[in-house]
């Protein structure tokens, strides 16, 4: 199991040039000390115009400082919007291996292509457009990584041959993955070989079932890039303290909180009528939930909060390892937390939530030797062999290689 | 987390009344419906809505229009002007202004269902290759107007003419009938729990459903009852062949509180 933080860099209202320093900043301090810790990743979001909700439209710039500051931890850019309006693919490559080299080899670099109209609208892209152009980008990327002499003619992008430079500092390139907020996009991911970037929340029956059926396929996939990234992470939050109430206490408004604001998000599909976008995001929750427990409420009851998840990293040690192990059961590879939301949580809790998690959690799951050696990731890469084209065999522990690279050269 | 900030006072001086939530639902056979979401600028945002409700970023509007064939209140053509907003955690829209063809039409969807109907001429068509909606003022109602200072292809304030909307929109392009997502109505009224807004759901049945490039020829703000709204920008329309239910009122909240708050069931 591993486990990593993860950033949207919500800002509380009433916005301010200081309030969004003290966002960026509190978040890098917490990255600096989940490393000390062991935690395996920091992934941070790309979102436009979110307000309140999320105020990190250039992860890139944010996980940069993350690499310089940081040792061990691997950095998720995740998730890069593969919409063209906002991104062009060659600037991904290119932006992606720049901080692969910065990060010595630390990046994760997930895919997405927005769920909201906020955002989709704001770059005057063409939401019916958005599932095809992710597509074709998951496809380029990975080839400009890794082709000398790469051109393209393709549905929405095309280019003519270019050595798409720097190339990134892990061979044959880092890993990459897709979030996934709609149900069935984990099919998508596990068709091309793309690891699963949970993001929004299942239930644990929902999510066995969509992991099951992920490994299922992904056993079998035609990989976009050059080896198969297999793993599954689920997205929770992370309060830990050592009285159960006092976690809920603080722990349990912060999460609903973060809900509400993404309930408010303006999503595509409530705006623009298209086939591409089949769910309303959590603003739909009406329509799927099944109300109160004891039935006393029926689903479109607005007094009803939502509830929490099943599954949510808020409580005490004792109790976060029976949820985590529950996690494990369901079959995923690692689970990524938030670790605050509008900066409800004062970020001397948060480091301590997080230490206390290091010290009594994380030992349950992983060797004081998996913990102390560099994060890797835990892929396979096809045998290109022509005598055995199916065979494969285990990355390199990434790093490793490279490290000696670094030492020969200075 | 914002909230509108409009006075329910100010708002309660234009809401109809519901004398008893004992109404059945409503059946509207044969309806061309027509949907249209514009973005506002951004001082409508929190200023149209009561405390009650939350908007959304960027602030939008929803325009519903029908043209029904069949009806306990006879055959009738209708439009409704609606803020996109939350409640609570749910997509839901506030109604600022309707206006309906028929006098009982206006009477059924205030008295029954809370909408702040007024009457008006309402006309809805659809062509091969195009569909037109148009919402004229009875003499002497319409609101004047102002200067429309909107992006090229949005709205225009008042036309002095009495027209209090005008849409056009081309070339449909077929969708699949699940493609397009209905958001019930918040409606202020005075009812026998007092001032409430009436959450008022609608239940599709389409049978064909097409997305059209539209344009806002005409919006009278100040007709509709409203005006700082200003869709400036329209980002989609449809229109779809259905029947439409309109269920029977099982919720009401209190427009100053929060959902979580003060949502009272009435059936």
């Amino acid at each position: 199991m591993k486990f990593g933080i993860f950033y949207e860099l919500s800002v509380p209202r009433p916005f301010s040039r200081a309030n969004e320093w003290l966002t960026y900043h509190n978040a890098l301090e917490q990255c600096r000390v989940a490393d000390e810790l062991g935690f395996d990743h920091v992934w941070a979001v790309e979102h436009h115009f979110l307000e309140e909700y999320s105020h990190c439209p250039a992860p890139e710039v944010f996980l940069t400082a993350v690499a310089a500051q940081t040792q061990r931890i691997r950095v998720g850019h995740g998730a890069v919007v593969c919409v063209p309006e906002m991104n062009n693919p060659i600037r991904v490559a290119e932006r992606a291996a720049a901080l692969d080299i910065i990060s010595n080899g630390r990046l994760e670099l997930g895919t997405a292509r927005s769920s909201t109209w906020t955002e989709l609208g704001g770059f005057c892209a063409d939401p019916d457009d958005t599932k095809k152009t992710w597509d074709e980008f998951c496809r380029v990327i990975p080839q400009m990584w890794t082709d000398d002499d790469f051109g393209w003619e393709g549905a929405r992008f095309e280019m003519p041959a270019r050595n798409v430079i720097p190339k990134p500092f892990q061979e044959p390139h880092p890993p990459m993955w897709v979030t996934v907020t709609t149900p069935g996009t984990e099919l998508d991911a596990a068709e091309r070989g793309l690891g699963c970037l949970g993001v929004s929340a299942a239930p644990f029956a929902e999510q066995e079932r969509r992991t099951k059926e992920y490994y299922r396929r992904v056993a079998n996939c035609d990989p976009v890039g050059s080896f198969v990234n297999d793993q599954v992470h689920t997205l929770n939050f992370l309060y830990c303290h050592e009285d159960y109430r006092q976690a809920a206490a603080l722990g349990l408004p912060m999460v609903s909180a973060f809900s509400m604001s993404n309930a408010h998000l303006y999503f595509t599909r409530e705006a623009y009528p298209t086939r591409a976008y089949q769910t309303l995001g959590n603003a739909g929750a009406a329509l799927r939930s099944r109300g109160t427990p004891n039935g006393s409420a029926p689903a479109d009851d607005p007094s009803v909060a939502k509830g929490l998840p099943e599954g949510v990293g808020i409580g005490d040690p004792d109790h976060l390892v029976r949820t985590i192990r529950k996690w494990d059961d369901v079959g995923v590879t690692g689970i990524n937390f938030l670790l605050n939301a509008m900066e409800m949580i004062p970020q001397q809790q948060v480091l301590d939530s997080l230490r206390l998690f290091a010290t009594e959690v994380i030992p349950q799951f992983q060797t004081p030797d998996e913990r102390a050696a560099r994060v890797h990731a835990p892929t396979t890469v096809p045998d290109v062999s022509p005598t055995d084209a199916t065979a494969t065999a285990t990355m390199p522990e990434v790093g490793e290689a490279q490290a000696k690279q670094v030492e020969a050269a200075r | 987390m914002i909230s509108g900030t409009a006075s329910v006072g100010e708002l309660a001086a234009h809401a109809p009344e519901i004398a008893d939530f004992g109404a059945e639902s409503v059946l509207l056979g044969g309806v061309t419906g027509l949907s249209l979401v514009a973005e506002l600028r951004r001082p409508a945002r929190e200023a149209v809505l009561p405390p009650g409700l939350h908007p959304i970023v960027p602030p939008a509007m929803s325009l519903l229009a029908w043209d029904v064939g069949a009806s306990p209140w006879g055959a009738f053509s209708a439009a409704f002007v609606r803020v996109v907003c939350r409640s609570g955690a749910r997509a839901r829209t506030f109604c600022v202004g309707a206006a309906a063809s028929t006098a009982s039409a206006v009477q059924g969807l205030q008295t029954q269902f809370g909408f702040p109907a007024r009457h008006a001429d309402v006309s809805l068509r659809r062509h091969y290759d195009e569909v037109g909606l148009r919402v004229s003022a009875e003499s002497g109602l319409g609101g004047g107007g102002s200067d429309g200072r909107g992006k090229g292809h949005a709205g225009r304030n008042g036309s002095g003419n009495g027209v209090m909307l005008s849409v056009s929109a081309l070339d449909p392009d077929p969708l699949s009938v699940g493609d397009l997502q209905h958001v019930g109505s918040m409606n202020l009224a005075h009812t026998p729990l007092g001032l409430r807004l009436v959450q008022v759901e609608t239940h599709h049945e389409p049978s064909r459903v097409e997305r059209l490039a539209a344009r806002i020829d005409a919006f009278d703000a100040a007709a509709w009852g409203q005006p700082l709204l200003d869709p400036y920008w329209v980002v989609s329309c449809s229109v779809s062949l259905e029947d439409i239910e309109i269920p029977a009122i099982r919720f009401v909240c209190d427009p100053a509180l929060p959902a979580a708050e003060g949502t009272e069931r009435v059936q």
